[in-house]
């Protein structure tokens, strides 16, 4: 019997048009509120160019963030990795780890839209390259005072990180992955596979078993923490959650399959342009608290997950209901996943 | 006297430091210079930075805003040849939105070697990268969306995603040593970010330069002009100096190793001097009085009105900081601004 953590993530995604300074007012909110809930932590992903929507960037965000909560962990998740070098993200995440106290995750994932690619000037082809290489030049700056090693787009020539992370050996990486190849990847090199919250349960049950061959052929243990991110919908009933959930879902997977999202998740699940009603099966957390519990334990029990970083806030949805939602998920749902 | 007074938080600390302390300590110093009025806090940003621990320039920056709610936030400098377009201008949209429109963008080329490699950027090539990154920079902060191919990247009607806060965007200073860098910094700037490096002699001779490089590209000489030298300030002159020694030669020593006096004018070289020579005319120490002399000359030769001063040497302790900011805000800064 452990607990299963409830982390929120926020999104800090906006339609065009939306005063951001009053948007970035409400998300503080959300966080002293889900400071003072239980939450465990703060995820914040990351895309540039976000178009139609607007977006607030990773980094600066959990940084200026970590002042209103003293409690909560910080996860980047995720860093699109491969568009980066891995001197600036060992040193940015290790300055945000002691500037936390020791509070950060490092979420990492390869990243797939052509204008993210381009911008960066990466090639397509060169991105798994690109990930590993940069994975573990990180985790040796993290641990070694100075690293020499040739990638094949950066020297380290005797380079130090600049600041050691708080958390020793080092922060945790959470290792992003939609693809089955990519969940192998986890399996080697990060410390968990971070579960991604588009693909069906029946498409995850499936790619656990992945994942678990892809740990036994590395030698490596099941890890303790497994993470998984889903959309969360909680209202009083089922019919008023599917409510909350219509507007706010529609808006989002458009913008995912207008991007590309679908095109890196496994065949016969990568359809996202979809009817609504459809993607609400078995894609989403939805329901009554007593329903989105229930939901919660069966993802603990089916796939080990652990813990859960919820999204609540789809694009568009007033900060009212992202409060009630919280007060709810916090309230009548986390201390049902005490000791679960 | 119309001056504005920045304070550069180095922070930059031995390597055995506790990092947890010494952050503890710059809230502390970001606080006090928000309450004492100055008018902005400055970070340098530098990577692979051993014999020193640093902290990185964007998170801090972001950490304080809580601390020192009133005071412009300056990224003192980018090392833009290394970084981004598409990210450094996303990253400072974020923070101008998130600081209520306080954020300055500093940024310069870089020198360092094991920064360049690190970042995979051939040291031919940085100019390039440099002027190609700020223009694409301030295209995505101006226009709707843009379409640019530079060197190593391409933006394919690409955005920023959040609008700015200031009009139309941070200003851009740029950091420059060398003659060739301060024509670049007339062209391509919001003004020239005078360094703490040189003497004032240099920096004269230099000034001449920008100005005709101004005029050259029919550009007005900018409002705002900043500079940033390392003070050291007592209440007596004495005291002052005997402050400042250990501190101006250990920095130094440091910089020679990194090869900053490369990137300098041939005649202003050799920094590892003997300490009183390196001193003189490129080093703020004295009482408040000569403090605020100095300030003033400054502002009369050079025609800088913001000084961002550097106060913290390696290892200086956290009183002696605190004691300096008081002492500059109580006893120099009025006497500049009644001058």
């Amino acid at each position: 019997m452990a607990d299963i953590q409830l982390g929120l993530m926020t999104r800090g995604q906006f339609p065009q048009g939306d005063d951001m300074q009053l948007r970035f007012e409400e998300m503080f909110e959300q966080i002293r509120i889900a400071d003072k809930l239980g939450f465990s932590c703060i995820t914040k992903g990351m895309h540039y160019s976000s178009w139609p929507l607007q977006d607030i960037q990773m980094v600066p965000y959990l940084s200026r963030v970590m002042a209103e909560t003293k409690k909560m962990r910080l996860n980047m998740g995720i860093v699109l990795l491969a568009l980066h070098k891995p001197l600036d993200y060992a040193e940015l995440a290790a300055t945000m780890d002691v500037l936390s106290g020791g509070r950060i995750i490092f979420g990492a994932a390869l990243g797939y839209r052509d204008v993210e690619l381009k911008a960066f000037g990466v090639q397509k082809k060169e991105i798994v390259r690109r990930f590993t290489e940069n994975i573990e030049a990180i985790k040796r700056l993290w641990t070694e005072d100075k690293v020499t090693m040739k990638g094949s787009f950066f020297e380290l020539d005797e380079a130090s990180c600049s600041i050691k992370p708080l958390q020793k050996p080092r922060p945790p990486i959470w290792i992003g992955a939609n693809a089955d190849p990519a969940i192998e990847r986890a399996a080697q090199i990060g410390d968990c596979w971070y579960v991604n919250p588009h693909s069906r349960n029946e498409t995850l049950y499936r790619q656990l078993e992945v994942y678990k061959r892809a740990l036994d052929a590395a030698d490596r243990p099941f890890p303790e923490e497994f993470p998984m991110r889903k959309e969360v919908f909680v209202a009083e009933t089922r019919e008023k959650a599917i409510e909350l959930a219509k507007p706010a879902i529609g808006l989002k997977y458009k913008v995912y399959h207008s991007w590309g999202q679908d095109t890196v998740m496994p065949e016969g699940d990568n359809n996202l342009d979809l009817d609504w009603e459809e993607l609400l099966d078995d894609r989403f957390v939805l329901g009554s608290p007593a329903e989105v519990c229930e939901q919660l334990l069966d993802l603990n029990k089916s796939l080990g997950v652990n813990h859960i970083i919820a999204s609540v806030q789809g694009a568009g949805m007033p900060q009212s209901q992202v409060l009630e939602a919280l007060h709810m998920l916090g309230e009548e749902v986390l201390p049902n996943l005490k000791n679960a | 006297m119309d001056m504005q007074f920045g304070v550069m938080l180095r922070g930059l600390f031995d390597w055995d430091d506790d990092m947890k302390v010494r952050f503890n300590e710059l809230m502390e110093q970001a606080r006090l210079i928000d309450k004492l009025g100055y008018d902005c806090i400055t970070k340098g940003s530098h990577f692979s930075t051993y014999p020193h621990q640093e902290m990185t320039q964007i998170p801090f920056l972001c950490r304080i805003m809580s601390e020192a709610p009133n005071v412009r936030l300056n990224a003192g400098i980018v090392l833009l040849a290394l970084h981004n377009p598409m990210e450094v201008a996303d990253y400072f949209a974020t923070m101008d939105l998130m600081s209520g429109g306080r954020m300055i963008f500093g940024c310069a080329l870089g020198y360092r070697e094991v920064e360049y490699k690190a970042f995979g950027v051939e040291k031919g090539t940085g100019v390039t990268r440099f002027e190609e990154n700020l223009e694409a920079v301030r295209r995505l902060w101006t226009d709707e969306k843009v379409s640019m191919k530079g060197t190593t990247f391409e933006l394919d009607e690409a955005r920023i995603s959040v609008p700015l806060q200031q009009d139309p965007h941070p200003p851009i200073w740029i950091g420059a040593n060398a003659d060739v860098a301060i024509r670049r910094a007339a062209r391509l700037g919001d003004c020239w970010y005078l360094n703490p490096h040189q003497k004032v002699e240099t920096l004269l001779r230099q000034m001449d330069l920008y100005r005709e490089e101004l005029e050259k590209y029919n550009k007005p000489f900018p409002k705002e002009l900043p500079i940033r030298r390392e003070v050291f300030c007592a209440p007596t002159h004495d005291e002052a100096v005997e402050l400042a020694a250990p501190y101006i030669k250990g920095m130094y020593d440091a910089y020679k190793t990194w090869g900053q006096d490369k990137a300098m004018p041939a005649e202003d070289r050799d920094i590892t001097q003997e300490y009183a020579e390196l001193a003189r005319d490129r080093f703020i120490v004295g009482d408040p009085d000569e403090v605020a002399e100095e300030y003033v000359r400054y502002n009369k030769e050079l025609g800088v009105n913001h000084i961002i001063m550097s106060v913290q040497g390696v290892g200086m302790p956290q009183g002696q900081v605190l004691d300096t900011l008081s002492l500059v805000a109580e006893e120099v800064i009025p006497k500049v601004r009644a001058a």
